[in-house]
């Protein structure tokens, strides 16, 4: 669900990276915190298994992509503040060794995917594990795959209104709301079936090991 | 970067591209491939969806399709230009828990890819018809579980290295330049 380099305009995204500054800061505090023998190795596991997610990825009309991508397997492993972080690394190494997503796109992506996907299927685990254990790892991997693509489709389908010439032309991305949340969203929800069916796969097995 | 998407005017950009090529040096042809590959797909999805809006009657302009295109195109070149001459360790190295977090998951990065496709080989050479449907999602999964058992069995064996190493001590500081 990237948002690729230069569909975004500077009202956007540098805001945006204010924003995810602050987040990065407390997320690199959140590591120093609980980073230990444990913590690392598995970390680096899912963080790769994450960019090989992501790394398979078909676009959209709509102006994004669609892919796996475990956030929902980190989010309820590592919580919502580690899963930004490593989301974040994942998207920077993608836009530097593949050119998927992008560095000015890239604290859209990472606040959507990393912060917004966790942060729904955290909340979506913690409602339903309680007392549906498998139901909850479901549901948190089908909001991490919902959530962050109705983000960017938001953030992506007010490009026109935010960036456009006198005569209204667009500068950046073409394409309003009307076009952009059903285009990403119903491939997301779509998506997020086989997401969520991956996380309760997923996290099955890391807590038999 | 920010200049890229703080300018409208095609030429512009188009110059912008030529500077982007000189500086890539000998590698322009390699990396100008390379970002080609990267945005072509997708920027011809979006720039067909966008034409297509000709057809209902919308107003369609030829300008802001070589705008998106050559914009778009500038940036992916440039981001493949700077990674080819950032070491990434490096520039990560004012905190030792992100370098070492990013030595690792590169190393399972390559990892994941080498097993995958061995055993994608290994697949191949063992069997003399296509496989049905139930055994491919069989391997798949015999695969994936194997992946997990093989990546957390060297990252554990890393992270054993790196404590050996006093990485691990709680007096140490995540502060790379006390290496």
């Amino acid at each position: 669900m990237h948002i690729p380099d230069g569909f975004l305009s500077p009202q956007t995204y540098l805001p945006a990276y204010a924003l995810a500054a602050g987040g990065w800061a407390y997320a690199a505090r959140e590591l120093r915190r609980r980073v230990d023998e444990t913590l690392l190795p598995r970390l680096a596991v899912l963080t790769a298994l994450a960019f090989v997610l992501m790394a398979v990825m078909l676009p959209l009309p709509g102006g994004t992509s669609v892919h796996a991508s475990g956030i929902g397997i980190l989010a309820v492993v590592f919580g919502p503040w580690l899963t930004f972080a490593v989301v974040s690394l994942v998207l920077l190494l993608q836009a530097l060794l593949l050119g998927a997503g992008g560095v000015t796109v890239l604290p859209v992506n990472a606040l959507a995917m990393g912060l917004g996907g966790s942060v729904a299927a955290c909340l979506g685990y913690r409602l339903l594990a309680p007392r549906w254990e498998r139901a909850g790892l479901f549901a948190a991997g089908w909001l991490a795959a919902v959530v962050p693509a109705a983000l960017i489709a938001v953030v992506l389908g007010l490009q026109p209104a935010i960036a456009h010439t006198i005569d209204g032309q667009p500068l950046f991305f073409p394409f309003g709301l009307a076009v952009t949340l059903p285009a990403v969203l119903v491939p997301h929800v779509v998506l997020g079936l086989g997401e969520g069916l991956l996380t309760v796969l997923v996290v099955s097995f890391l807590r038999r090991r | 970067m920010i200049a890229a998407t703080a300018i409208h005017d095609p030429w512009w950009l188009a110059a912008g591209l030529l500077v982007v090529a000189v500086l890539a040096g000998r590698q322009a042809p390699t990396i100008g491939w390379r970002a080609l590959r990267a945005v072509l797909f997708f920027n011809l999805v979006i720039s067909v969806g966008y034409a297509a809006g000709a057809l209902f009657g919308q107003a369609v302009s030829l300008d802001y399709l070589i705008l998106i295109n050559i914009r778009v195109y500038l940036l992916t070149f440039l981001t493949f230009t700077l990674a080819s001459r950032i070491d990434i360790l490096r520039a990560l190295r004012f905190s030792r828990n992100l370098t070492y977090l990013v030595t690792l998951v590169l190393s399972q990065i390559i990892t994941f890819r080498r097993l995958f496709e061995d055993l994608r080989l290994a697949a191949e050479s063992r069997r003399l018809r296509r496989l049905r449907l139930r055994e491919r999602y069989l391997l798949s999964a015999a695969t994936a579980v194997h992946l997990f058992d093989r990546a957390e069995h060297d990252a554990r064996e890393i992270a054993l290295a790196m404590r050996s190493r006093g990485f691990f001590q709680p007096d140490a500081v995540d502060d790379a330049r006390g290496d």
